[in-house]
């Protein structure tokens, strides 16, 4: 099928690695047609010509490239407005949205504009006789779903850290910068402020992840568990109930709603195992689960598993792995 | 302000996975049997809905879509905790139907209903979360919309909201009209009912509308995408149980990290 | 025999679904605390005011929610199956003191203290027991004298739920000489009235977190229309009360019966012994079965007698029988579920032990067992 483009919002220069994991899947979606991936490049400015080249170097031939203050971090009426027009333009056959903060409301919002076809957070995605085979889970990650796409335009949203980074594969690129008109005044919806939590690393990338549930009782049971992680050189995170009810900032959050991870070791503790929260870290390489119930669901995910209360074991094990690491 | 919002019935999310089934013709969770609740973040949004109203007055309508021979007593419920009145979108096919035709028939239902300020759904659905009624309602409605509202800050001419967001969150100014989905925050736990409120929520008046009478819109996105099959995956993994004392259980698990290269 | 349905209405399954939600969420999480540090559960009687318990039957005209009979037990098994002494606060004030309001107070005894009584704003006690006055609770030694246009009380109170931090008391004072039931009055008196004092508060074996203490009255001045019913007539106000007062405790033994049941099947069906869960041993299962048994019948007892009292009809007989078999069913029940949960039922991490200590006052205040078999026996034998 021809004509495959990448939207990526890079609001700020750090952001371009996460986009690429889409040039991934739009690659493959383009290997039998060989008609070529674009990309919809979109910031305020800085970085833009650093993101212009790594998609270049990773397969993208055709790079829209868009500069404008107003496209900042959340700005999705902006970002709307510069992606229908490039679109609309470029027409391709099918678009592949990130669904990050911005990808999830971006999508829905722009096939309604383009009159296209609309699947959201794919896990998987390939080509099948000219049409599009996606995959998604549903029922809070009980099931999965295999949907098959044969109409034109298709914008697709691909859930993060579910499709790989690939190989660099560089092809001569060829840059469009294009203009677009955007005033604050006329955005619906503006961002005024954003403001980041607080953490020491972050759950994005850490490859350790310590994860409280709502058997640790209270804000004050994840200090301990803030002393894992650190022994560890990971970040903390939780499952629904401790951020509902606040004994953690919301970003901390991991599960279906909330963040997805993919860590190399994560360490559940007192956490039952719902689908909603298994649904954010079944990923993980190493799965770790700490609970005083033998038949919590989470021990079904779990590779290695200690039935015991959380505050009897992790002090000791903190203590040990002090003294396996050594001075 | 005058504020909808959408609720969705599910079977209930925290289902024993003993429970849990997918009909194999239509690729959609078994429900016959099973208990029916509301979907979790439309609770929430319901909650602000009510909120809103506590602080400012004005309605809150509550708006559903399904077969209304099996609307449960949890809509009883939403009236008792403070809606004024409840449209129901009678569909047979309701359950089946994916978000973005959904969204264009909840949009016919709101048009009809008449002049809004907010339309409220939760974050995304229990059973399908495709997260994509919001949007799509914002751009039928042609109205704002912010998703993954976590509170609504002040709300006097423009609405202050915050979104949940990747690195923390945002404070996003929306002017209204505006379609808001909601996530939940300790700020907006669904409040219960006074007990005289169950009693009284019988006399609200509840509307039921034929899906047939909603003017069919233009354009599906549903159109062109055809749910192949639904698996439940089969789990491989087989946990292994460190066993012993407390301390000895947190050595030998020590011990394993170090021998997986994990320290 | 009446016929009846065995299905709750829509109104009382949602009825049940929101206090066992707020029971969950926000009674269940602090009663260890309450229990070990034996405090009044404060805020959450402030949170079941908000949702309409303190007067689950008072009419909606006096500030309550207006509901039946049914929806009222309902609501205080809930609260006991996740804290007995929460729900002895609330259905001490709805059942000892707002019914008696509502069924023998003037206008203007019931326009006073009703809505306040209903929404939180005020609290009642019940006092009735003196040291020589317990199951003979005929032989009140409590003094009214009439002064003018004023009854004076002297006299001790004992065992009064909720007197420590009660506004309103129901008090039973001897008005006239004669012997026995036959001259006792009952009033409404504020406990902030010169005259009235706290005096000894009693720690106990169990329900820790409600106050249970003397009130003294000392020449207490009562104005004569804060009479509560007829004068001498103190002692129909006073057995027309306990059978409601039965039914509230008959629900708090429901409560707390199935609390022990459901914490001891789950428990079972997760400790591992000799390779299996326990809760594959028969003796295991034949305890839970006998639990589930006669927390079911108990439930059943309780109902009908509800239904009755809702139909106008005596209920006397029903209410006694229905006490006596749910406070001995919660003892039993609570005995099994700590031999259940073995050394760990014995354990202070585990909230058993609390439903032990909890469940035995049941099968003693509002009517021993012993008065209960009495009441049955005659009605039986036709000799009430």
């Amino acid at each position: 099928m021809p004509g495959i483009c990448v939207v990526a919002t890079v609001p700020d220069a750090a952001a371009i690695p996460s986009s690429l994991e889409l040039v991934g899947g739009a690659r493959a979606l383009d290997a039998s047609h060989g008609a070529g991936v674009s990309a919809v490049l979109m910031g305020t400015g800085p970085g833009l010509r650093e993101a212009t080249d790594e998609l270049h170097r990773h397969g993208v031939a055709t790079v829209y490239r868009c500069a404008h203050p107003l496209l900042t971090s959340g700005q999705v009426d902006a970002f709307l407005l510069a992606t229908e027009q490039v679109l609309r333009a470029a027409t391709p056959q099918v678009v592949l949205i990130r669904a990050d903060t911005v990808g999830r409301e971006l999508a829905p919002r722009l096939a309604v504009r383009l009159g296209a076809a609309l699947v959201t957070e794919c896990v998987e995605l390939a080509a099948e006789n000219g049409a599009i085979v996606a995959r998604r889970q549903t029922y809070g990650g009980r099931a999965l779903a295999t949907l098959v796409v044969t109409r034109r335009p298709a914008v697709l949203s691909v859930k993060p850290h579910s499709l790989e980074v690939p190989e660099p594969a560089p092809v001569p690129g060829r840059v469009e910068d294009v203009a677009v008109s955007i005033d604050a005044d006329t955005l619906p919806a503006r961002v005024c402020e954003v403001l980041r939590e607080e953490a020491e690393v972050g759950l994005d990338d850490a490859q350790v992840v310590v994860s409280g549930g709502r058997g640790v009782g209270g804000p004050e049971g994840f200090a301990l568990l803030k002393e894992l992680a650190a022994v560890l050189g990971g970040a903390v995170g939780a499952s629904r109930p401790p951020a509902d009810e606040g004994w953690v900032p919301i970003s901390w959050q991991i599960g279906q709603t909330g963040k997805t991870v993919r860590p190399a070791l994560y360490i559940a503790v007192a956490i039952s195992g719902a689908t909603q929260h298994v649904a954010g870290m079944s990923g993980s390489r190493t799965i770790v689960a700490i609970n005083r119930d033998p038949n919590a669901p989470i021990f079904s995910v779990a590779h290695l598993g200690i039935v015991g209360d959380y505050r009897a074991i992790v002090p000791p094990l903190v203590a040990r792995i002090k003294e396996l690491k050594g001075p | 302000m005058d504020i909808i919002v959408c609720l969705k019935q599910v079977v209930d999310p925290e289902l024993p996975q003993t429970e849990f089934a997918i009909e194999p013709a239509t690729g959609r969770q078994v429900r016959e049997g099973r208990p029916l609740v509301i979907s979790t973040y439309d609770e929430n949004a319901l909650e602000v809905a009510l909120q809103l109203k506590d602080r400012g007055g004005g309605k809150v309508t509550v708006l559903t879509l399904g077969p209304q021979a099996v609307i449960s007593d949890a809509f009883r419920l939403a009236l008792a905790m403070g809606a004024d009145e409840m449209v129901v979108v009678d569909d047979p096919r309701g359950p089946d139907r994916l978000g973005g035709e959904k969204a264009a028939i909840l949009a016919a239902a709101i048009r009809r209903i008449g002049r809004f300020d907010l339309v409220l759904t939760g974050c995304e659905s229990a059973d399908w979360t495709e997260r994509v009624v919001a949007p799509v309602l914002a751009e039928a409605l042609s109205a704002a919309c912010v998703t993954f509202v976590s509170r609504v800050e002040a709300a006097d001419g423009t609405l202050m909201v915050r979104r949940m967001a990747d690195e923390g969150f945002h404070r996003v100014e929306v002017r209204l009209p505006a379609v808001l989905s909601v996530a939940s925050d300790e700020s907006n736990r669904p409040r219960l009912p006074k007990l005289k409120d169950i009693l009284a929520a019988k006399r609200k008046p509840v509307h039921v509308w034929p899906v047939a009478d909603m003017p069919a819109a233009p354009g599906d996105l549903a159109a062109g995408v055809e749910v192949r099959e639904v698996v439940i995956p089969q789990r491989t993994t087989r946990c292994e149980f460190l066993e012993g004392e407390s301390a000895e259980q947190a050595a030998a698990l020590a011990q394993r990290l170090r021998d997986l290269k994990l320290l | 025999m009446i016929g009846v349905d065995f299905e709750l209405t829509t109104e009382h399954r949602l009825i049940q679904q929101t206090v066992r939600d707020f029971a969950t969420r926000e009674v269940g999480p602090v009663a260890a605390e309450l229990d070990r540090t034996s405090r009044f559960p404060r805020e959450l009687i402030a949170r079941a005011a908000d949702l309409g318990l303190m007067g689950v039957m008072v009419p909606e005209a006096y500030g309550g929610s207006g509901l039946d009979t049914i929806a009222y037990l309902i609501a205080i098994e809930e609260i006991a199956s996740a804290c007995a002494s929460t729900a002895v606060v609330i259905s001490v004030n709805n059942s000892l003191i707002c019914d008696p309001l509502l069924r023998h107070g003037s206008e203007d005894l019931k326009r006073r203290y009703l809505p306040g009584l209903a929404t939180g704003r005020l609290l009642g006690c019940y006092c009735l027991t003196e040291p020589q006055a317990g199951s003979d609770a005929a032989n009140v030694q409590t003094q009214a004298r009439r002064e003018g246009d004023h009854w004076v009380l002297t006299g001790t109170k004992i065992f009064v739920t909720n007197g420590v931090e009660a506004d309103v008391c129901i008090v039973y004072a001897r008005t006239d000489q004669e012997p026995g039931a036959r001259g006792i009055s009952a009033f409404v008196v504020e406990k902030e009235w010169p005259g009235v004092t706290v005096g000894k508060v009693e720690k106990k074996l169990g329900i820790r977190a409600s106050s249970t203490c003397e009130i003294v009255l000392e020449q207490c001045r009562v104005p004569a229309d804060h009479l509560l019913g007829e004068r001498a007539r103190g002692f129909r106000v006073a057995l027309s009360t306990l059978d409601g007062g039965r039914l509230g405790i008959a629900a708090q033994a429901v409560g707390l019966a199935r609390a022990a049941l459901e914490i001891s099947a789950a428990y079972a069906a997760q400790r591992h012994q000799f390779g299996r869960p326990i809760a594959e041993f028969q003796a295991v299962q034949w305890m839970l079965a006998d639990m589930a048994t006669r927390t079911d019948a108990a439930r059943l007892l309780m109902h009908r007698a509800a239904v009755l009292r809702d139909r106008g009809r005596p209920y006397t007989k029903e209410a006694a029988m229905a006490k006596l078999f749910a406070s001995e069913t919660a003892m039993w029940a609570a005995h099994k579920a700590v031999q259940i949960h073995g050394g760990y039922g014995y354990i202070q991490d585990y909230p058993v032990e609390r439903f032990f200590r909890d469940a035995k006052i049941t099968e003693i205040y509002e009517g021993t067992s012993e008065i209960q078999r009495l009441v049955i026996a005659r009605h039986v034998l036709g000799m009430h």
